[in-house]
């Protein structure tokens, strides 16, 4: 099979980032100098017996190589934990948030790809005109502002005519709704979070696009495919596009980080409940159990994607094989 | 009639910092139908320039002026719109480092018929045939043609770029520094096949080239440039034998380097600027023979022996110049 | 191939680049991009050292009663604790563009650093560290830096390192790949056989070519430190004892400036982050675009090249 070397060393790597994620997430938690547990002094009940135990509990009193393995053998059984605010399964307050997560980002990275594609495309195609300097510049402006601030704007401006916060109406059970009025109901709270991790994203990948697209119609090829009489349009279809998306495809997953990124600070200004406010509320309380499983979710998600980056790009070039 | 007729070619090119560059200056040749035409010169010296001229293949920081004569229509009379129609159906390119010429994401049967498709020579079923055939033509076995270029060797595809060229049965070919970056060996063959095809086919051919022994195995006429003009023109033999413009002589006479390395580098100092008109001759800096006129009049192109012009105010002056 | 002129340009490329520096300051005044983000930049620059003698009044001085809208008295209004707006700009540009500026300098003397002698000598070092990053650049920064700060607490300089630390990473693989195709280039192999050894050749040689690119990624990372400092503010993790940007935005956030429609307390900080990482970033991209070779030929356009007259035989 073509590139089966190239798979499985991409694979071998995503694998081992996992564990690197979940070492690091180890030692940032646990064996950091500031021990994680230090918000424990602050709590007036607790006598000294009590802290104990507690310590106990939480395995504090073994060496860090024996947690570590513990640690270990736990995630391998989902269990991340208990948070130190609410006494339940960190899993448990996980689950929900990360199905709420999703849609909203997906939704904003689709948006953000098809006019960050469309916009670049263009922008390099009309390298010069006044295509290219608008679209430079909205991409630009979008790149820099800071997304808790662009939707703390997106907020002002259509307060009154979308929900500013939450996902869902609270009272809308009530009124007996449809499957339709709950989706639409669901959309509404959504668009706004999403919109604004959209444009920030759109205005960092109409910047990509556009750059990978000007060193595509810089090749040979290029020339050749205009020295043989193929109008523009069709040169940037058949063959400056599909070329550029390879650099395309490695700079978006380079960015992945930005998203999760974006995505706790949306959902912090938007009050959405996804993980993104997990992680907010759980830096907030400083209840690291809930902290160290959502960020561990997060990079896991991050490196899930890149393999699959990985693999986008090993059936987008021809080139690669043993 | 000639197939290709370039008279009085000039070329300029707007620069960033303002004004302009003189890249081509008053370039003219003349092919007929099965003729190959060497264009030389080192670098920079606007013989790429010219030959992309030809197919209106210039960024549009260029201006352009003169005529080019395809079987008598003058196919650069309104620019973009009277050239493109006559790309690879009438004139067609080989670039230099043709390794590149090729879409790495492509299979190079679908980019030699592509053409075909667009000129409406031969579509699906008939253009795969044709397309085999051509690869056949060059060289390379037909079932090579589902492959993508990495999977051939260089010379393998600076073949397939001379194949893909033909795609639409042009009249003449431009072949810009065909075989630089190709071993010896493979160099030698792919002369040899451009030699056949215009000897089988009438095909007319412009050869650009610094390399000095290609232009002697495959030519039959050359022009040499100089600074963006021709500076010498006539049968091969005859640059060879009897140079009439120092530029030619010491180029000829220098000692090819084994590895085929830059053969001017034994010629002192470098090409004058374009961006600024030149009083005089473009070569007196750096030529052996320069005297007073040549600092003050730009020798003009002129014949100096049958159907051999060269522009150098020796050949004005009353006694012989010895050949070196 | 490289003896001749550029006949698009005329020019004679030059193998060496003297005087890296002037040379980076040079293609910024070249390119419009370039020079408006500078003269930005440089603007808000003014604004933080200037503060301590042209802010109006203090960080802590209260002056009216909460969110009062802008006036003639104040222009951009008062926060939520009654303080002037106009002077907590100012004095938040110092900490915004010094968190920007130190944490993008760690990042790039440690990136730059290792990406050097890690391109430069190759072998083993050169691939285990390699692989390390790697492995490393996977991790979503953003939120490792969430972590970090939640952790190790919430000073300026802890932010400094933590950012710093994590974007180094970047740098350092720019640096190697570049240092590595200037390694063998011939003028390099030239000063090895001569016998320089390798502190000259990495300073007289390659050092110098590399610093316009070092100095274009550093810019850039300026850029995205200053947006992670008010990410950090933003959720409540920056440092208590110093008012930033982002911390303003913070501020006004969590103390409901969007319910009175105190649109003042919002949008400056906001707006002053957006033009600095605008700033920056055109400088960096233009920086990185000129020293880009494949970027500046481009084989299709919209427009034509243009036909000329001919007015007799004489046109030089």
């Amino acid at each position: 099979m073509r590139g089966a070397d190239y798979v499985l060393k991409r694979t071998a790597f995503a694998i081992v980032t996992v564990f690197v994620a979940l070492t690091l997430n180890f030692v940032l938690f646990r064996a950091a100098p500031g021990d994680a547990t230090s918000s424990l002094r602050g709590c007036r009940n607790c006598t000294p017996e009590f802290r104990d135990a507690l310590y106990a509990e939480l395995g504090l009193d073994k060496s860090k190589l024996e947690q570590y393995w513990i640690y270990l053998q736990d995630l391998a059984h989902g269990d991340l934990g208990l948070s130190f605010v609410s006494r339940q399964p960190v899993w448990d307050e996980l689950r929900d948030p990360i199905l709420n997560t999703l849609p909203m980002v997906g939704l904003g990275y689709l948006f953000s790809i098809v006019f960050g594609i469309l916009v670049g495309v263009i922008a390099a195609w009309r390298r010069g005109t006044f295509a290219d300097w608008g679209g430079l510049l909205s991409a630009l402006v979008f790149y820099s502002l800071p997304t808790q601030w662009l939707g703390l704007m997106l907020l002002i401006l259509f307060s009154g005519v979308l929900p500013s916060s939450g996902i869902s109406d609270p009272f809308i059970e009530f009124t007996d709704p449809s499957t339709w009025e709950v989706i639409l109901d669901r959309l509404e709270h959504m668009i706004l979070p999403s919109l604004t991790l959209g444009l920030v994203l759109y205005g960092e990948y109409a910047l990509i696009v556009r750059s990978s697209m000007l060193e595509t119609l810089g090749e040979d090829y290029i020339l050749t495919a205009r020295a043989k009489g193929l109008a523009n349009w069709a040169i940037v279809w058949h063959h400056a596009f599909r070329n550029a998306l390879l650099p395309i495809v490695t700079l978006v997953a380079l960015t992945l980080g930005y998203v999760v990124a974006g995505a706790i600070l949306v959902e912090a200004v938007f009050s959405y409940p996804g993980i993104g406010l997990v992680t907010y509320e759980a830096i907030f309380s400083r209840d690291y159990p809930v902290l160290q499983g959502a960020f561990l979710i997060l990079t896991l998600s991050v490196v899930v994607a890149n393999y699959v980056a990985d693999l986008l790009y090993f059936r987008l070039d021809p080139r690669i094989s043993a | 009639m000639s197939v290709l007729e370039v008279a009085d070619l000039h070329v300029w090119f707007d620069l960033e910092q303002g004004g302009e560059l003189h890249a081509v200056q008053g370039v003219g040749f003349a092919l007929d139908a099965g003729e190959r035409f060497g264009l030389v010169g080192e670098s920079g010296c606007g013989k790429t320039t010219t030959i992309l001229a030809l197919m209106g293949l210039l960024p549009p920081t260029a201006s352009v002026a003169g005529t080019v004569g395809l079987e008598g229509e003058n196919i650069l009379e309104r620019g973009e719109r009277t050239v493109s129609p006559h790309r690879w159906r009438d004139v067609a390119m080989v670039f230099q480092g043709a390794m590149n010429a090729f879409n790495p994401v492509k299979r190079v049967g679908a980019q030699i018929a592509e053409p075909m498709a667009l000129h409406e020579v031969a579509e699906g079923a008939a253009a795969r045939e044709q397309v085999g055939e051509l690869l056949e033509l060059v060289g390379i076995p037909a079932a090579r043609a589902n492959r993508y270029p990495h999977e051939f060797s260089g010379g393998m595809r600076q073949r397939a770029a001379i194949a893909m060229a033909l795609a639409c049965k042009p009249k003449v070919l431009l072949a810009d520094e065909p075989t630089t970056a190709l071993d010896v060996m493979v160099q030698a063959q792919i002369l040899e096949l451009l030699v056949t095809l215009s000897d089988d086919f009438g095909l007319a051919l412009v050869l650009v080239t610094h390399d000095l022994p290609v232009v002697a195995q495959v030519c039959e006429r050359a022009a040499v440039m100089y600074a963006g003009e021709i500076v010498e023109s006539g049968p091969t033999t005859a640059l060879f034998h009897d140079p009439r413009h120092p530029y030619t002589r010491l180029l000829f006479a220098a000692t090819p380097d084994l590895y085929g390395e830059e053969d001017v580098a034994s010629i002192p100092g470098t090409p004058p600027r374009l961006d600024r008109p030149i009083a005089g001759c473009p070569f007196q800096p750096r030529c052996d023979r320069a005297f007073g006129r040549c600092e003050e009049a730009r020798p003009a192109l002129r014949s100096v022996a049958d159907r051999h012009a060269a522009a150098c105010h020796l050949n004005d002056l009353p006694q012989e110049v010895p050949a070196a | 191939m490289s003896v001749g002129p550029d006949v698009a340009t005329g020019d004679i490329p030059a193998p060496r680049l003297r005087r890296p520096l002037a040379a980076t300051w040079r293609i910024v005044k070249s390119q419009p991009r370039a020079t408006i983000g500078a003269i930005i930049v440089v603007f808000f620059v003014l604004i933080a050292l200037t503060a301590p003698w042209l802010a109006p009044y203090g960080v802590t001085e209260k002056v009216g009663p909460v969110f009062e809208p802008p006036s003639a008295e104040h222009p951009l209004g008062l926060d939520d604790a009654g303080v002037d707006m106009l002077s907590l700009m100012m004095w938040g540009a110092r900490v915004s563009l010094v968190v920007g500026f130190a944490a993008a300098l760690v990042a790039m003397v440690i990136g730059g650093t290792i990406g050097l002698l890690s391109g430069y000598f190759g072998g083993r070092t050169d691939t285990v560290l390699m692989r390390m990053t790697d492995y490393f650049l996977v991790i979503p920064d953003i939120p490792l830096m969430l972590v970090a700060a939640a952790i190790w607490g919430r000073s300026l300089s802890n932010i400094v390192i933590i950012i710093g630390v994590i974007y180094w990473t970047t740098t350092a693989r720019l640096i190697r790949s570049q240092v590595i195709s200037l390694r063998e280039r011939v003028y390099v192999k030239r000063a090895t056989a001569v016998g320089a050894g390798h502190r000259r050749i990495l300073f007289r040689h390659i050092l110098p070519q590399v610093t316009p690119l070092i100095v274009a990624n550093t810019v850039l990372t300026v850029a995205i430190a200053i947006f992670a400092e008010t990410a950090i503010a933003f959720l409540g993790l920056g440092d208590p004892t110093l008012t930033s940007w982002g911390k303003l935005i913070e501020n006004a956030f969590s103390h409901n400036a969007i319910t009175v429609d105190a649109w003042w307390a919002i949008v400056p900080p906001g707006i002053a982050v957006a033009l600095v990482i605008l700033g920056c970033t055109m400088v960096g991209q233009a920086i990185e675009d000129t020293l880009n070779p494949r970027l500046r030929v481009g084989h299709l356009s919209v427009r034509r090249f243009r036909l000329r007259p001919l007015q007799g035989t004489d046109q030089v």
